[in-house]
């Protein structure tokens, strides 16, 4: 009966529960809608850095990161491949050496970052070949041939069917030189890659580097980029941390995980003034139901019934006024969500131009993270719950006569 | 000999003691038995209602001591008396006080549930009280769809429910008309008599008076007479 009376009590005034319980619904709203957009592109941001440069994960010999040498290489090992393949988290593997040299076409040179790549699995992981802006893509994975950044070509001056020559340090101070067709230049949304990328077939840059059959690095795909500290704890434990080092994205960019934080601070600063404005508002009528109820509070207690659950039952309205709003608005959040991640906004015309120019996707993904709504929704009741603890006080100071008297 | 139900013993009430004091009862001594019918008579401001909160634990005297059926209420702990009060004493009040979002079966089924009865054992509790008070067909009506007359008997069905010893109303006909009054107060007069319940009520109302067989004055927070009468 204590539940009903405390559900009846809240729609004694409907007027004044249904504008409370709208602040709540158009706040979780907003939160979700606002959460799930910057989430969504900073997901895309992140899957679309780490899977043209590093993945998620990445398996290097020992010290590679402290001192970045094709010295510092390792053997590709079918039995490496499979320990990481047979993990359900890792979804693919991309073997890849990594190298910088200076690349050189007529008059012009540059430095560049060699990436040999396997181009099969680049295509499958990142459809790398869409990218291809003139040319065509690398079409085996010894193929003579190179794909390299929009940038980088325009500095060279260079197109597509050129020839690119490079030269750098092979392995164990070899010379490492080569001519390699272009066979095709490529747009990339990082305006860093985009001028200095040099993507070669793997077995090509081993080749080039005298070194058969070593990898600087295997980039790890995720299935789920959430799952990217679980995945890096078993691999430490499944692997020989004496021969290998695991990296996450996230040590090898700190920059792009410090600049993620720092804007998401601003956005959970914004989400914390819109859940501040809304909390006046459901404390007003807390406080309004609380006091113009003093007298029958009163009665209550001279009839027998114990302050404290007296307070319950405050406690009880609130975080029914709160649910109602918050349920409400995971729900239509919940709905926006699906929409924008079925059709997220593609931004057009100049608005296109100045995101691609600043090396950005011109696409506005939402993410349908579950963990969006759960948040939204514990804030809320956590809210509700601390919100009811003055009223309940209140309550709990209550004098009956007084009350009655009132 | 009849056991004593109430003892009010030298009882005062001192409001603003430190400002300007205002002595609403002064060294009242009140001894009431089991079964009786007592009307606390006085003009306004004779500490009438005073007293009957002090009797009903819901006011602490500034000095003295209120015993009901042999506990002292005035040194129990704040759960203790609320619990007492569960259990032993019933209220009405002037106003009525029904929780307005409840019907008549809930509101006196309420004190009920307090006390934890279960479920059928309080639907056959709350039919019958509700019965008493001729009322059986306002069951599921809400107090805003019940007269004044209507709503102060499902006052006396709820404060009825807990089968309390004594049952203290202030002013309980002050809101009604004549015929309502008359009507509730023939059902005390009947509950006093078949079910032994004590009733203390304070009023200045005439046909309560007469329907008392016992009235205590009340003059200046001082006890100016205390008289027996065959009520009529």
């Amino acid at each position: 009966m204590f539940l009903k009376l405390a559900w009846l009590n809240i729609w004694r005034n409907k007027r004044r529960t249904l504008i409370t319980t709208a602040s709540v619904f158009f706040a979780v709203l907003l939160a979700i809608a606002t959460r799930s957009m910057t989430d969504g592109v900073y997901e895309n941001m992140i899957h679309n850095v780490v899977s043209y440069s590093s993945g998620y994960l990445q398996i290097h010999q020992k010290g590679f990161w402290d001192e970045q040498s094709i010295d510092n290489t390792f053997e590709a090992d079918e039995k490496l491949s499979q320990i990481l393949l047979n993990n359900p988290d890792v979804e693919h593997i991309m073997p890849r050496l990594e190298t910088f040299a200076l690349a050189s076409y007529l008059e012009k040179t540059k430095g560049v970052l060699i990436l040999g790549i396997d181009p099969e699995k680049e295509k499958e992981v990142n459809n790398l070949h869409e990218k291809i802006s003139q040319g065509k893509y690398i079409e085996t994975i010894n193929d003579n041939a190179v794909v390299i950044g929009e940038g980088l070509a325009t500095q060279l001056k260079l197109k597509a069917n050129d020839t690119l020559v490079l030269l750098g340090q092979g392995y164990h101070a070899s010379s490492a030189a080569g001519k390699y067709r272009v066979t095709g230049i490529i747009k990339l949304g990082s305006p860093e890659l985009n001028n200095n990328i040099v993507y070669m077939p793997i077995q090509q840059a081993q080749y080039l580097h005298g070194a058969e059959n070593r990898l600087t690095a295997i980039s790890i795909m995720l299935n789920k980029s959430s799952s990217l500290d679980k995945l890096k704890t078993t691999l430490q434990m499944d692997l020989d941390t004496d021969t290998y080092e695991i990296m996450s994205w996230k040590e090898m960019m700190p920059e792009m995980d410090q600049f993620i934080t720092a804007d998401s601070t601003g956005h959970y600063i914004i989400i914390g003034i819109l859940y501040f404005i809304i909390s006046f508002g459901l404390f007003g009528t807390l406080l309004m139901m609380t006091f113009e109820r003093s007298r029958e509070f009163g009665i209550l207690i001279a009839i027998g019934m114990r302050k404290r659950l007296l307070a319950i039952i405050l406690l009880l309205e609130s975080l029914m006024i709160s649910l109602i709003g918050c349920l409400a608005g995971v729900f239509g959040g919940f709905l926006v969500v699906l929409w924008f991640t079925k059709y997220p906004i593609y931004f057009t015309g100049e608005l296109k131009e100045v995101y691609e120019n600043y090396g950005i996707e011109p696409i506005i993904y939402f993410s349908n993270n579950q963990n969006i709504f759960i948040v939204q929704t514990l804030i809320v009741l956590m809210l509700s719950v601390i919100l009811a603890i003055y009223p309940g006080l209140k309550v709990i100071k209550m004098k009956p006569i007084e009350a009655i008297n009132s | 000999m009849a056991k004593t139900i109430i003892d009010a013993h030298n009882v005062s009430k001192v409001y603003n003691p430190k400002t300007v004091p205002v002595h609403a009862v002064q060294n009242v001594h009140v001894h009431i038995e089991e079964g009786e019918f007592v009307a606390l008579v006085g003009p306004s401001g004779s500490g009438k209602s005073t007293l009957l909160n002090m009797i009903g634990g819901l006011d602490e005297p500034t000095t003295g001591n209120v015993i009901i059926d042999g506990v002292e209420i005035t040194s129990l702990p704040e759960n203790k008396l609320i619990d007492f009060r569960l259990h032993n004493i019933g209220f009405v009040f002037q106003s009525f006080n029904l929780i307005p979002v409840l019907t008549a079966k809930e509101n006196v089924g309420f004190v009920l549930q307090l006390q934890n009865m279960s479920k059928n054992e309080r639907e056959k509790r709350v039919m019958q009280l509700l019965n008493e008070v001729g009322l059986e067909d306002k069951v599921n009506s809400k107090p805003g769809e019940l007269s004044g007359g209507q709503q102060q008997r499902v006052a006396v069905a709820r404060a009825l429910a807990s089968k309390p010893k004594i049952i203290l109303a202030d002013e309980p006909t002050a809101n009604l008309d004549s015929k309502s009054a008359g009507n509730l107060l023939d059902i005390m007069a009947k509950l006093n008599k078949e079910e032994k319940i004590t009733f203390l009520f304070s009023t200045h109302d005439m046909r309560v008076i007469k329907k008392a067989r016992r009235v205590i004055t009340l003059v200046d927070g001082k006890i100016d007479s205390d008289v027996e009468q065959i009520p009529t």
